[in-house]
């Protein structure tokens, strides 16, 4: 490619907030280019089942919706490269992007990183990555197939994935700290496998270790309001939050306390150019319907913003 | 230009499907071993990969070497292919 060429907008990430971002832009000639380092549709591409993205009346997988939004976004221009943003530089005409593998020059640029899931940080869980430690329940939950398992976490996304594994699982503990904050309609669906002995739910419940043998996970050590046990299970899927991928803009771009994007109402950042949407910003709700709205009007900004120039 | 590539995968990974594509791309030909449908092959992918995850790719090379690569990871599958 030509590292030389300077695009009117980067968009870094490629999720929904990414994508339509990227279909607002390419549809007005604004030339695009999005670089993704891992999946195309980040976070939702591993979600089983969307229920609540509107214009789908029985829902969508994750994966479906990341590969229309891509193609939709492909039809009208929109170029992808598979890269790791590693820094920005404001260069004053420009802002020079620096990947692992090429540099991207770009008038604009659009971060849309989203998040990753948080890690417990309790012995064990770093030694038994993807050998009984899991944070993506589409992608591992085959492996556990009859199989005990454990999954920590009390929000819609552990709630959800508890309920995509229950087609793989023999038996699932839920381990929440406090009580479990999901949606109305999680909770009735996962309330049905509670009946029906699938899932048991621990309250007041945290993990004190990861233990194994031969190398897998075989039981965790649990601690129930004060109380310390062992619970055996073959595996331990761990969805208690999510971090912001904002690790290469410190120093760059504001960030809140929770090193997630400050931004103005237009979803500019400090830096003019550069703008935020999605799950990475400030304030965000970490809804797809939110994140795919706050690229749109992240796009007119954009729009706005090189229109000034 | 690998003598053969092989994908370890389930339904609904995205990332699964993120190594098809690129692949796909890169025009390379590719076996897929899903493991929703074949659930007896999930000990060969522990076994070759030492990890319960997918995806899992096994790049054969014309001198009958083999590299693994787990999960998503460009900064290996591209010169893994490429070799």
């Amino acid at each position: 490619m030509n590292q030389d060429k300077v695009y009117d907008l980067v968009v870094i990430g490629a999720g929904p907030a990414a994508l339509t971002a990227a279909i607002y832009t390419t549809r007005e000639d604004i030339e695009t280019l999005l670089i993704e380092k891992g999946a195309i549709g980040g976070m939702a591409s591993v979600t089983d089942l969307i229920d609540n993205y509107p214009g789908f009346s029985k829902g969508i997988s994750g994966l479906e919706l990341s590969d229309e939004l891509s193609k939709q976004a492909e039809r009208f221009g929109t170029k992808i490269e598979y890269d790791q943003i590693n820094s920005i530089k404001d260069e004053g005409k420009y802002k020079l992007l620096q990947g692992e593998i090429n540099q991207y020059r770009a008038k604009t640029v659009l971060i849309a990183t989203g998040t990753d899931y948080k890690k417990i940080d309790v012995p064990g869980e770093k030694e038994y990555l993807s050998r009984g430690v899991h944070y993506c329940a589409t992608c591992d939950g085959a492996f556990y197939r009859d199989k005990p398992i454990a999954v920590v976490g009390g929000g819609n996304s552990a709630v959800q994935e508890t309920l995509f594994l229950t087609r793989y699982a023999s038996s699932i503990d839920l381990l929440v700290r406090s009580t479990i904050k999901a949606s109305d309609v999680l909770i009735k669906e996962l309330q049905r496998h509670i009946d029906s002995g699938k899932v048991k739910v621990h309250l007041k419940t945290t993990i004190n270790q990861i233990k194994g043998e031969n190398n897998l996970v075989n039981k965790i050590e649990i601690n129930q309001d004060g109380e310390v046990s062992d619970l055996n299970v073959d595996g331990v899927f761990i969805f208690v939050g999510l971090l912001p991928n904002t690790a290469f803009l410190k120093g760059l771009i504001d960030l809140d306390d929770r090193n997630f994007i400050k931004t103005n109402l237009n979803l500019e950042t400090n830096l003019p150019g550069v703008f935020a949407a999605g799950d990475v910003r400030s304030g965000a709700t970490m809804q797809i319907a939110s994140a795919s709205g706050e690229g749109a009007t992240a796009a007119l900004k954009i729009r706005e913003y090189l229109e000034k120039k | 230009m690998p003598k053969k590539v092989t994908i370890f995968t389930t339904n609904q990974c995205g990332y699964c499907g993120m190594v098809k594509k690129y692949l796909g791309i890169k025009g390379i030909n590719y076996e897929e071993v899903n493991l929703d449908e074949n659930p007896a092959k999930r000990q060969e992918a522990l076994t070759i990969s030492g990890a319960l995850t997918v995806p899992v790719t096994v790049v054969t090379k014309e001198d009958d070497s083999r590299e693994v690569i787990v999960g998503y990871n460009l900064s290996k599958l591209a010169p893994a292919i490429s070799a």
